[in-house]
């Protein structure tokens, strides 16, 4: 009797083990959006005792609230302002780890507000979680709404066979670098907001000042350019004029140069961002959509560092990760 | 006291589990072939405590006398940082194993990709790794 007891004890502790470390940053608090508190944070609490650093890297697991991850700032006050009585968004900020924007629930419509007036309802499309018969690269669905040429550069996107410009240790781009699991510190003025990722150490700069331009003639990049205004207390920020080299999220989600991203940031009180992206895309997707993130603040001891992806990146020197290489068109 | 001790073997046990799940991410794929495996106990001479990756230097001396130098890989350096996981936690000169770890895809390369444990039995990587992007 004692040895099942044990048993049944043992076992529930393994299975909750288990479960609690996958669900982790996961939580989606409420339906519909991506990241809780400790979203984004790395996965190492899973080590308790940790002896020794932490090897078995699981590139894209990233899930879970280890020591340190903060899953609480300070506490939590007014949103500060700016001299210009705008919202300061400046911060070090937990952005939760996003490796697949259409994860289940997540995909939503951003023109049907819930009946309690809140962003937004589920997308609906066609063929929706159909598989594709031609996938490349693992077993994938009609997961967002795709054009034809967004379905064929979905179903070809094959990471071990082909390589991917990040593997390469190339910009991530505008949605995968807020996508990263790495946080982002912003720095804002009454005329500019600069997002400083910490991933590979990159940055954008976004102007503010409806006063300010860009060259019409700035060459297509790989974060594209920014331009942002305000709704209310709401920063709505309008990316495009990208190069057609990146992809949405790690899992490899297509668009194409001319896709526009608008993300809106509206900083609920000192510790929290509610944050919007949605994906205009019509040579990819029939229909725009969008995904809704909760941000963090981190705790002051948490400090943006430096990341250099090229410094250890061995699996691309001794030729395991294939080198990813420039497409002949970005169009086709 | 026993119990305890079993419990906490098998909650290794689950965590364990859980890492290997979350290893299951196509970018591991893309460097590591899961079903070419090791198992190699040997001496930690360097650690390189780096992005994206850290890797453990381990000197093997194969049943022959000849010695190897296998290459661990682990998580993002800036994220093990967070989780309070610190190079020197684990001293140069450690004999630690490899067990069942996956051999990089590449012939000449040393990488593997697993968990190191102590001679203790413990884990000598406590982190399961962060995620790259």
């Amino acid at each position: 009797m004692r040895i099942r007891w044990n048993s049944i004890v043992i076992l529930a502790v393994v299975l909750a083990t288990f479960v609690v470390v996958q669900v982790i940053g996961a939580v989606q608090a409420p339906a519909g959006q991506q990241g809780g508190p400790a979203a984004g944070a790395q996965g190492a609490g899973a080590g308790g005792g940790a002896a020794a650093p932490g090897q078995g890297g699981a590139r894209g697991g990233g899930r879970g609230g280890g020591r340190g991850a903060a899953p609480q700032g300070p506490p939590a006050g007014p949103a500060p302002r700016l001299p210009n009585g705008k919202p300061d968004l400046s911060g070090h900020w937990t952005n939760p780890y996003t490796n697949n924007m259409a994860g289940r629930g997540s995909v939503l419509d951003p023109t049907k507000k819930r009946a309690d007036g809140t962003c937004c309802e589920p997308l609906t499309w066609e063929r929706q979680g159909e598989a594709l018969a031609d996938a490349k690269g693992g077993a994938k669905t009609f997961d967002l709404p795709y054009t034809e040429w967004g379905r064929k550069k979905w179903a070809d996107y094959d990471v071990v066979a082909n390589g991917d410009y990040a593997g390469s240790c190339l910009p991530f781009g505008w949605s995968r670098n807020i996508n990263s699991p790495h946080g982002v510190q912003l720095l804002q003025n009454n005329d500019a907001i600069a997002f400083l990722f910490e991933q590979n150490t990159w940055h954008t700069w976004v102007p503010t000042n409806a006063t300010f331009k860009w060259p019409a003639d700035l060459p297509r990049t790989w974060n594209g350019t920014s331009v942002g205004h305000w709704d209310g207390d709401t920063l709505v920020i309008e990316t495009k004029g990208f190069n057609g080299y990146t992809r949405l999220d790690t899992t490899g989600h297509p668009h194409s140069k001319d896709v526009v991203f608008t993300t809106t940031l509206l900083r609920t009180d000192s510790n929290t961002i509610q944050h919007t992206v949605t994906v205009h895309d019509p040579k990819a997707y029939t229909k725009d959509w969008m995904n809704v993130r909760t941000w963090r603040i981190k705790q002051p001891t948490d400090v943006l560092m430096e990341y250099s992806c090229e410094e250890n990146n061995l699996g691309l020197d001794d030729g395991a990760i294939v080198r990813w290489k420039f497409p002949e068109s970005v169009d086709e | 006291m026993k119990k305890n001790r079993v419990i906490a073997l098998l909650m290794g046990t689950g965590l364990l589990l859980s890492s290997v799940a979350l290893m299951a991410h196509h970018s591991v794929s893309a460097e590591f072939d899961t079903s070419k495996k090791v198992t190699f106990t040997g001496t930690v001479k360097k650690i390189a405590f780096m992005n994206p990756h850290i890797y453990t230097y381990v000197e093997v001396k194969d049943p022959d006398g000849k010695v190897v130098v296998y290459l661990v890989e682990g998580g993002a350096a800036n994220q093990l940082y967070r989780s309070g996981v610190r190079p020197e936690q684990l001293p140069i000169g450690t004999i630690v194993t490899c067990t069942n770890c996956s051999r990089s895809k590449s012939a000449n390369s040393m990488n593997v990709n697993g968990r190191l444990t102590l001679q203790d039995g413990r884990a000598a990587l406590g982190a399961p790794g962060g995620p790259q992007n």
